[in-house]
């Protein structure tokens, strides 16, 4: 069996890929399940999907905790513990990372022998979030690494998942997914078959027993004011709002009063200050700052200057 | 109440109560109506709320609220409302705490409740005269679940279930008008684009005793299909055009505290969002837009 994840950030097309690889897979005559984790996904989170292909009916359920290949569509998502992208890696777990790092120099960070390969898939977009038919690329590489797959049936996927948007899409969506897929070549079938896994061989979670009591102990109650903060959603970003103080006139602190997220808070002196630990990089007061006193950059360009909203 | 405290927008809260770091999308426009509103009723609030979005604001050991938060099904979030409420006279006539402890109770649901299964429950609380505020945030569709149509979907908007080139073949329902036929002490449509317009409405309906009901239009940037920064535009755009008038209902009365010097076309607020895309490309689809500015101008003759 083919188990196969995903892991990008929301909006980054993760569930398609894992549609067209399903499809794809099932053209081909495979049993498949392909599924987003479903929960608390949303644009710019961490989310990842995933794929299980076989010959005979599959009894497995649920998240894939030993894959085969793991697919990793932003490269920034590698360190974060929560999302899991190196979860049940193994020795013959391949990993496909959309970064223009070589994959020695990821062997030598992650500290694994196993096999990584890179596809600099978003080289000509500044913002991650805005590289458009990532998911197709995903897709495209997916099915040459597991070479099992004719093309014909990747085609036959993508035109029919990606139908109600348009021909036009659908048109782009092939272009990138073959050039994702003829970039595979000298990997072509690298992806092998996991083993099938027994009842018997399941290794259980540790549970935490916990004994009944009354409600009013055991009841979820949250004493805490304000604990979500403990939530560092700062990590959603891919680009950082940053305020030029010499142009901010204080104006009526529309920045602080339209953030969605109250993540800018308004200092003694009147000037915003954003708050990065918590800030989603929507943008809306780049949008609505009356001035222009709110600019933007890549995330990445953005390490090292931590202080960037504070007014100094 | 004549007097407001917010004469201009300088006079909004500049601290925010609503904690940060919550599970809602980059840019939700729900979440910017609900985090003004909070800042304008202060700690002293019970929420209630029912399954959606913001269901997620307070995922166990984590929430966004300084005070008590109640989870109840979808369609029950009023009858919770109740027991709360119910509770708190108890508590106040037995002198269990003092007057200054009393809480506002706060029904917060999204339109899949509001408009759909949870309508019966508000109808029999505004049948009890019950003393709550209800706070639906609009985002037209079952947002949570990847944007399924709801009784809130504007026609022919593109929805997970409504897909081709005509979209939702029905219509939003009225829901202020409904919930005005049931006589209750105030109604108010609001906008977190418009911040302003929305702290005076809240402040004005804190003072008040008796059902209270507030419709916020939300502007999704996931099921809206639009870049997240454009959130408030769309926002006052859709005020603009007239597709989402601010009124308010008090005294048997229905007041627009907003009304737009002169309508901007409605293909203004259309042509930005992914959802109407279909209106406009591969080929403009005149009749649909005309049909949809048809119904604002008649809106607007109507008032």
């Amino acid at each position: 069996m083919y188990r196969i994840r995903f892991h990008g950030r929301g909006g980054q097309g993760m569930k398609t890929a894992s549609r067209i690889l399903g499809t794809a897979f099932f053209l081909e005559g495979f049993e498949v399940q392909d599924a987003p984790r479903y929960g608390a996904e949303r644009r710019g989170a961490p989310i990842f999907a995933y794929v299980r292909a076989d010959r005979e009916a599959i009894n497995e359920r649920g998240i894939i905790g030993r894959p085969d290949l793991v697919i990793v569509a932003d490269e920034s998502l590698v360190p974060i513990a929560a999302a899991g992208v190196m979860t049940g890696i193994t020795g013959d777990t391949v990993i496909l990372i959309n970064s223009t790092v070589p994959p020695d120099l990821w062997q030598n960070r992650l500290n694994i022998t196993g096999p990584i390969l890179t596809l600099p898939m978003t080289t000509e977009v500044e913002d991650r979030l805005e590289a458009r038919f990532i998911g197709a690329l995903c897709a495209g590489a997916a099915v040459r690494l597991v070479d099992v797959i004719s093309l014909k049936s990747l085609k036959a996927a993508i035109g029919r998942e990606l139908e109600p948007l348009g021909p036009e899409i659908v048109k782009k969506n092939m272009e990138k997914a073959l050039i994702a897929y003829n970039s595979m070549d000298g990997h072509a079938g690298c992806v092998k078959e996991g083993g099938g896994m027994k009842a018997e061989e399941y290794e259980r979670p540790t549970w935490i027993d916990l004994p009944f009591d009354e409600a009013a102990l055991s009841a979820p109650v949250i004493h805490g004011a304000a604990t979500s903060e403990l939530m560092k959603t700062g990590l959603w970003r891919t680009m950082r709002p940053l305020i030029d103080y010499d142009q901010c006139n204080r104006c009526w602190w529309l920045c602080s009063t339209f953030c969605p997220d109250g993540a800018i808070r308004i200092n003694d002196e009147g000037y915003p200050e954003i708050d990065y630990e918590h800030c989603k990089g929507c943008m809306i007061c780049l949008a609505n700052c009356p001035p222009h006193a709110i600019s933007a950059i890549p995330e990445e360009q953005a390490k090292g200057r931590s202080e960037g909203g504070k007014k100094s | 109440m004549d007097e407001t405290r917010f004469k201009r927008i300088k006079d909004l809260p500049s601290t925010h109560i609503l904690g940060t770091g919550t599970a809602m999308c980059a840019g939700c426009g729900g979440l910017e109506a609900v985090h003004e509103v909070y800042d304008i009723l202060g700690e002293k609030t019970v929420f209630v709320n029912a399954a959606g979005c913001m269901t997620l604001l307070s995922i166990y050991p984590f929430t966004p609220f300084r005070g008590s938060w109640l989870y109840t099904a979808m369609a029950s979030a009023p009858a919770g409302a109740q027991g709360i409420r119910d509770a708190l006279d108890i508590l106040l006539e037995k002198k269990r705490i003092p007057r200054d402890e009393d809480m506002d109770v706060v029904v917060l649901t999204g339109d899949g409740s509001a408009y759909g299964m949870g309508l019966s429950a508000t109808s029999g609380a505004m049948e009890r005269n019950l003393d709550f505020i209800y706070l639906c945030y609009d985002n037209e569709g079952y947002g949570n679940t990847g944007q399924q149509y709801s009784s809130a979907t504007p026609h022919a908007a593109r929805t997970s279930t409504s897909k081709g080139p005509k979209g939702f073949p029905g219509y939003k329902k009225d829901l202020f008008s409904i919930w005005v036929a049931h006589n209750p002490l105030y109604v108010a449509t609001v906008l977190g684009a418009e911040p302003l317009d929305l702290a005076r409405k809240i402040e004005k309906a804190k003072e008040l005793k008796g059902p209270r009901l507030i419709i916020a239009l939300s502007p999704c940037p996931t099921g809206w299909d639009f870049d997240p920064s454009e959130s408030v535009e769309i926002g006052k755009l859709a005020v603009k055009t007239g597709i989402w008038p601010l009124k308010e209902y008090i005294d048997g009365k229905v007041v627009h505290t907003k009304v737009p010097d002169r309508r901007l076309p409605v293909e203004e607020y259309l042509k930005k969002q992914g959802r109407f895309a279909h209106l406009f490309s591969p080929k403009r689809n005149d009749k649909l837009i005309g049909e949809i500015q048809e119904s604002v101008d008649k809106y607007w003759k109507g008032i």
